[in-house]
């Protein structure tokens, strides 16, 4: 399994036994993260490091744990709960003068939101590339849920997710959107093939998928 | 405005500090490193995540969740790829959960309606969410919904005290929430560890 180097800077007491034994350079950069995109995943630094800082994550993650119907209707009423506690406490927290009021409703409507985050991951929406996270996304994508629903932003994501459990059935379009970013044309190709702008020939990174 | 101190990083906000920038004594120094007033540079503007000039919808009937639900769902996703070091989908996802969050339903803004639904979680919602999840020995949800229960009955405890104290309650203290599982503590310092999650001080939020 592909893994890469990342530094806890919690831990991390800088004494370079890292930066001396990458083989590419990737420990020593001047935010002291380490560069994803040197990193090997030989896994030295780790070893090397006194302080235990460094650990080697890995880059695929296996599919999630199945979760039952029932359980996911349960967590779903859960979550429900919570979001109508948010949106009172945030509505509280916006129409008041009282200063201390406020600032608790800011507080329940951030712990909310917390507890809501945290009992949807064991509905089944724990990784962001898992097939039921993907198809969700797809959903909105044909499906707008309404005005000003940033549809760009689900597309960019289903193009850059690499979905780890095969429970990803795809666009059903069959066509593909790109915004040309050197002359700003706007073209469609069919899935899977390689898009080229019909106006300049750009390709790569010289395209923005829009859809 | 945001302004960022050009030696240590230290982010002063001016509508969290409730003080213009420009109102700050010429003593002042930065809280981080101590660096001069001088040391700092305004913030370029972000974007705005949100898009409150444009008109928004949400088309309930055609989600099984609501919006509010969508949004947690979304921003939860967001934390995920964050902790896999995907910068830029935490972004997308943060900003689809943003447009969730500006359309979810209108709620009344009234505390005993708080109340009343921490008080539905704590006798119902929560001990039958975990009597499903023990029944499929799913121990995932059951320490979602274990942290949840413990959660719910410190919201409750708070907005009780605050009804009965009024401000005095929150006159000199501050509010911080744990980042992890929302526990809710009112005190100058954050507890050394989680009570709920067990996490240590400086996983706390301190509300601005």
């Amino acid at each position: 399994m592909k893994r890469i180097a990342v530094r806890n800077l919690r831990l991390c007491t800088k004494d370079c036994l890292c930066l001396y034994v990458c083989p590419n350079g990737a420990t020593d950069t001047e935010n002291s993260i380490i560069d994803t995109g040197k990193c090997i995943g030989c896994g030295v630094c780790a070893d090397a490091c006194p302080s235990g800082a460094i650990s080697m994550v890995p880059v695929e993650y296996p599919p999630q744990q199945k979760k039952e119907d029932e359980v996911v209707a349960a967590m779903n009423r859960v979550v429900e709960s919570k979001a109508r506690e948010e949106k009172i406490a945030r509505t509280i927290a916006e129409n008041t003068d009282k200063p201390g009021l406020r600032k608790l409703m800011k507080a329940i409507e951030r712990s909310a939101r917390l507890s809501a985050e945290d009992v949807i991951r064991e509905a089944g929406f724990m990784l962001p590339q898992s097939g039921n996270s993907m198809n969700l996304l797809s959903n909105l994508v044909e499906n707008s849920p309404g005005k000003g629903f940033p549809s760009d932003a689900a597309s960019k994501l289903l193009s850059s997710l690499k979905c780890n459990d095969g429970g990803f059935i795809g666009a059903s379009t069959g066509k593909r959107k790109y915004r040309c970013l050197l002359c700003q044309a706007v073209f469609e190709v069919e899935e899977g093939e390689e898009p080229v702008c019909p106006m300049c020939g750009a390709k790569g990174k010289d395209l923005e998928i829009i859809g | 405005m945001r302004y960022i101190c050009q030696v240590c990083g230290y982010v002063y906000d001016e509508e969290a500090e409730g003080v213009l920038f420009s109102d700050l004594p010429q003593s002042w120094t930065c809280p981080m490193c101590k660096a001069p007033l001088s040391m700092f540079a305004p913030v370029e503007t972000e974007e705005k995540a949100t898009i409150q000039e444009e008109p928004v919808s949400f088309d309930g009937d055609m989600q099984k969740l609501s919006a509010g639900a969508l949004a947690a769902l979304f921003s939860n996703l967001a934390r995920g790829s964050e902790k896999q070091y995907m910068e830029k989908e935490a972004g997308l996802f943060r900003k689809i959960a943003d447009y969730f969050t500006l359309v979810s339903a209108n709620e009344n803004p009234d505390s005993s309606e708080l109340l009343s639904i921490s008080n539905g979680n704590i006798e119902k919602g929560y001990p039958d969410a975990k009597a499903v999840a023990a029944k499929h020995g799913d121990r995932g949800a059951l320490r979602a919904c274990t942290w949840g229960e413990k959660v719910e009955r410190i919201v409750k405890a708070v907005v009780e005290k605050y009804l009965s104290e009024g401000e005095d309650f929150l006159a000199d203290t501050e509010v911080w929430v744990c980042s992890i599982c929302g526990f809710v503590y009112v005190g100058n310092e954050p507890p050394a560890i989680c009570p709920v999650c067990k996490v240590p001080d400086w996983k706390f939020e301190r509300i601005v």
